[in-house]
């Protein structure tokens, strides 16, 4: 009788978690909140051309204006329906940041009692603005979640955004992003190739980012 | 009466694709009733990986196979009082390794670290067997009764894409040794790229119907390195890359009592 094959382990897909931490205040409004959505829609689009990321990449999207809200709580990028963000308000962008790094340290719990693997997180603030709360403590969590590689922060200011304040609150290692013009969409396509790298990496390497084409380090 | 055994590996397809070498490497050698074996897994970040991987487990086997040579009272005895004689005999091993890599990084102009691998290794008797493991991958063992465990629990960081290797500065340290004292019949030793499809991730246990198939197959073939069909065809098989993209290796063994 032939010898049968080795059947396989059903194990959970490893997971790639990113929060999209979205500045939605009044300054947005008009044209910077269209290719904002623009650009949510273009990631989506982008990171389904890849089987693997697209049951890997886990996204959830957190608003910052008027108040700090939970738009989408984390999905994989196949059942990720993109939103219609609309800009009113202020900037809580200190309380934002803490929201974001607890819910990431739900998600890591959560994987962690379901057997799941997964790669350092991704967090990545977008705003125009400066933060109208009080920020300092956020971005020392930033800071020390950073050093102790819990995570991957990186911010991008787009034009009007207060690139001083933006500077005390990303890592030093990793200083923000000034994007061109409006060009969101580059931005996310980006997001989403750096994503399918990381989903696709080996262990023990360190994943070399493309290149980042839509915006510069603006110090 | 005595081992058989197979070791094979396959590239992955994301190598493949980039047309990297292979970076796993594994083989074994049987001296009267007693089997050693070694796999690596060089890094991918790592320039020389393949070089390294081979010249890892050919030199540990090297070491071991001459310390089963001039300390046979190893194989006389029924079991090892403790695991700390283990423990020296991995790491002269490991000490000689090193060693090996450095010299050959030396004489080809370039870092240690470009040699980056995990390695695994293990002695096994019919009573017995001793296992180290710095890294990523695993070593299953099945007993006489049939029950399947793995070794060592999985060396990761907090994220996947971090493990340790031979090469880094605390090596010692990171090095895992165990002692097993029943008789085991079955051993497969492998890198991460079969952890998926072969680990039950959940709670870290081996998944029986993945070794299962394997064991019978050496049970059939007398003489597996002649007859490794299977094996290749498993491992390079469409089915299996549906599931991995990396290099696999499979270092396969059977205690044959009759």
């Amino acid at each position: 009788m032939p010898i049968g094959l080795p059947e396989f382990a059903a194990n959970p897909e490893n997971r790639v978690p990113v929060i999209l931490l979205l500045d939605t205040s009044g300054s947005m409004s008009g044209q910077p909140i269209q290719e904002l959505n623009r650009g949510i829609a273009a990631f989506k689009e982008d990171v389904l051309k890849d089987t693997q990321a697209s049951l890997s990449v886990e996204v959830a999207i957190v608003t910052i204006g008027p108040a700090v809200q939970l738009i989408q709580d984390f999905v994989t990028v196949d059942n990720f329906t993109p939103p219609t963000l609309e800009a009113s308000g202020q900037t809580p962008m200190g309380a934002g940041i803490e929201y974001a790094l607890n819910l990431l340290e739900d998600r890591k719990e959560t994987y962690k009692a379901n057997g799941i693997q997964y790669y350092r997180p991704w967090v990545f603030l977008i705003t125009d603005g400066a933060p109208t709360d009080d920020w300092r403590s956020a971005a020392q969590r930033v800071r020390e979640n950073e050093a102790n590689r819990r995570l991957s922060f990186f911010a991008v200011a787009v034009q009007g955004a207060n690139i001083n304040t933006l500077q005390q609150i990303a890592p030093s290692e990793r200083p923000p992003i000034l994007l061109n013009g409006l060009d969101f969409r580059s931005l996310f396509v980006w997001l989403s190739t750096s994503m399918k790298r990381v989903s696709s990496g080996k262990v023990g390497e360190v994943v070399a980012l493309p290149p980042m084409g839509w915006g510069n380090v603006g110090i | 009466m005595g081992w058989r055994a197979i070791a094979r590996s396959s590239i992955g397809t994301s190598h493949k694709k980039q047309q990297m070498p292979c970076q796993d490497y594994g083989d074994y050698c049987i001296s009267n009733n007693v089997i050693v074996g070694a796999v690596a897994d060089g890094a991918g970040s790592a320039k020389f990986a393949d070089i390294g991987a081979k010249l890892s487990v050919k030199t540990a086997l090297a070491h071991l196979e001459e310390f089963q040579k001039v300390k046979p009272y190893w194989q006389e005895r029924c079991r090892p009082r403790s695991e700390q004689p283990a423990r020296e005999m991995f790491t002269e091993a490991v000490k000689k390794v090193v060693t090996a890599l450095q010299n050959q990084a030396r004489g080809g102009g370039y870092s240690c670290q470009d040699l980056a691998c995990t390695l695994l290794l293990f002695v096994a008797t019919p009573y017995w067997l001793a296992a180290m493991q710095i890294g990523d991958g695993f070593i299953v063992v099945c007993s006489q009764e049939g029950n399947h465990q793995m070794l060592f629990p999985p060396d990761k960081g907090e994220f996947i894409n971090e493990t340790s290797f031979v090469t880094s500065a605390n090596v010692l340290s990171e090095m895992r040794v165990r002692v097993l004292t029943g008789k085991q019949k079955f051993i497969c030793a492998s890198t991460d790229g079969l952890e998926r499809v072969a680990i039950q991730m959940r709670d870290w246990t081996p998944f029986p119907p993945f070794f299962h198939p394997l064991e019978e197959y050496l049970g059939e073939n007398s003489n597996p390195e002649k007859e490794d069909e299977y094996i290749m065809n498993f491992l390079e098989s469409d089915r299996l890359n549906a599931h991995t993209d990396d290099d696999k290796t499979l270092l396969l063994c059977l205690y044959d009592c009759q």
